[in-house]
């Protein structure tokens, strides 16, 4: 993945959020964002998903410009996957629905061949026997997963995941992030906010540390998790990191 | 599902047991209950009645049937009308509150404050005698639908408005994330769960525009209420026609609470 990130302001009222970002990078399979919880990263998220209009700045993702206007933002949104925290799924339909529903009606499928597609994807990941459950009679990861599932489902470009295990109960935020890691040894390019700093030395090919409304530091996980010469990073790996 | 079509489905099927979750009832604790509460009601009224020693001469009311067949006619077919009418105000000023045209917003609300905050009885007589008057319409059937239609529309509204924001932001925006437009948002995700939840408070509407078509006599609206008042006027067996009334009503709404407790059963997706 291609993305380039030029001036990127975002404020909410008086308060800004992000302060001219600027980012370039190529060959990204993996991008991990971390940080403090209000340094803005799940903002910069919402922005890459489309989902947020920023006050000014340019976007260019895989030589594509993010838009602004909302029908063009809704087509970008169509191509692209995204997960959040919590929540994910449409609690009056079964899982198999929540799945189809996007793929019939967004993608235009033949609800059989939605059904098929669904159901082997489910299949794939151990959750067809809660294929007809409501959200209700799920765990909170077999719902993150079902989540996954239907982000995945209508092959997007990306996959976008905005601190999907942290609502989770730590029995299952592995079984997550073991999906999350299969899909990325399968080739799934992906842009994931997370607290789970293992997990992001282990998948990033790249991090970005924001705080404070711009990327404090970046680099592979070797040289965020290694190297001791940003202070603002040490202090927040080793208010995370005390207890693992 | 031992309720196949009973007429006991509008009572509770379920209970709590001690843990909380619900489970059905037994059908003889459901049948033996019902006739307790049927019994012990029935034996309060008796013992009111047999203090008053009221002697009931129904024969009296009986040659007025057709009159006060006529009247509940009169009053389904305006319920009807108002209940369809203002299904449809409801819906539209329920959702033009959250429009993206102010005026539209605006507008909403001043029908909702204005309509919830005066008495029925004079939004009738206005609508009657200044604003049916004004446009020309005289046919006081189509103007008593109308302002019954109006009325029940802004409570309708209300609802309708409450239901739609009980679905959380968090699903709008997931709907947004996958793709759907803000039609498709309304339709597959938040009507479904809208229905639901409406529901009862819907049925309560309902059953009030049906009693409170009876205000509709002060334009000399023939509906069931005045019919029974003429009758009790040429009687003077009040208790005989005003026990029938009372029958009336319930034969009409008991329907309401019947087919929106299947309603709800169809639309319900929580274990």
């Amino acid at each position: 993945m291609k993305l380039n990130i030029e001036n990127l302001t975002m404020r909410f009222g008086e308060n800004t959020v992000l302060d001219s970002v600027s980012i370039s990078l190529k060959d990204i399979h993996s991008l991990v964002l971390i940080g403090p919880s209000g340094g803005g990263k799940t903002t910069l998220l919402r922005i890459l998903a489309g989902l947020e209009e920023p006050n000014s700045g340019l976007i260019t993702i895989n030589e594509h410009q993010l838009n602004c206007s909302e029908q063009e933002l809704l087509k970008y949104r169509r191509r692209i996957g995204m997960v959040y925290q919590a929540y994910n799924l449409f609690p009056h339909l079964t899982a198999l629905e929540n799945i189809v529903l996007p793929l019939v009606q967004v993608h235009g499928m033949q609800k059989k061949a939605a059904e098929e597609h669904a159901i082997t994807l489910l299949d794939r990941f151990h959750l067809a026997e809660h294929a007809f459950k409501h959200p209700v009679a799920l765990s909170g990861g077999q719902q993150q997963r079902i989540a996954i599932c239907r982000a995945v489902a209508i092959k997007p470009e990306f996959l976008l995941l905005d601190e999907p295990t942290s609502a989770l109960d730590p029995e299952y935020t592995s079984e997550v992030l073991d999906l999350i890691e299969e899909l990325r040894e399968e080739g799934m390019e992906l842009i994931l906010v997370t607290h789970e700093m293992g997990f992001a030395h282990k998948a990033a090919d790249y991090i970005l540390f924001i705080s404070d409304g711009g990327i404090t530091a970046r680099g592979t996980p070797q040289e965020i998790f290694e190297s001791k010469d940003n202070p603002r990073v040490e202090r927040f790996l080793n208010k995370v990191l005390k207890y693992n | 599902m031992p309720d196949k079509k009973s007429f006991l489905s509008i009572f509770y099927q379920k209970t709590q047991n001690k843990s909380g979750s619900s489970v059905p009832v037994k059908p003889w604790v459901l049948i033996l209950n019902t006739f307790i509460v049927v019994i012990v009601l029935a034996g309060l009224m008796g013992f009111g009645f047999s203090r008053l020693q009221y002697m009931f001469q129904w024969e009296n009311v009986w040659n007025y049937r057709v009159n006060m067949v006529n009247g509940f006619l009169m009053t389904i077919a305006i319920s009807a009308g108002s209940l369809i009418f203002s299904t449809i105000l409801g819906v539209f000023f329920g959702l033009a509150q959250r429009s993206r045209i102010h005026i539209l917003r605006i507008f909403s609300r001043f029908y909702i404050e204005i309509i919830r905050g005066t008495p029925l009885l004079v939004q009738i007589l206005i609508f009657f005698y200044v604003i049916a008057n004004a446009m020309g319409i005289n046919n006081r059937y189509f103007a008593g639908i109308a302002v019954m239609s109006i009325f029940a529309g802004a409570y309708l509204a209300e609802i309708i408005r409450a239901g739609v924001e009980s679905v959380g932001s968090t699903q709008i925006e997931t709907a947004r994330a996958i793709g759907l437009t803000k039609k498709q948002t309304y339709r597959f995700i938040i009507f479904p769960q809208v229905i639901k939840r409406v529901l009862p408070p819907l049925a309560g509407q309902f059953a009030s525009l049906i009693k409170d078509s009876s205000l509709l006599s002060i334009i000399a609206i023939k509906e069931f209420t005045m019919a029974a008042r003429e009758v009790n006027a040429n009687t003077f067996s009040t208790l005989e026609t005003y026990i029938p009334l009372a029958v009336g009503y319930l034969l009409l709404t008991i329907p309401i609470s019947i087919i929106t407790k299947r309603m709800e059963k169809r639309y319900s997706y929580e274990t």
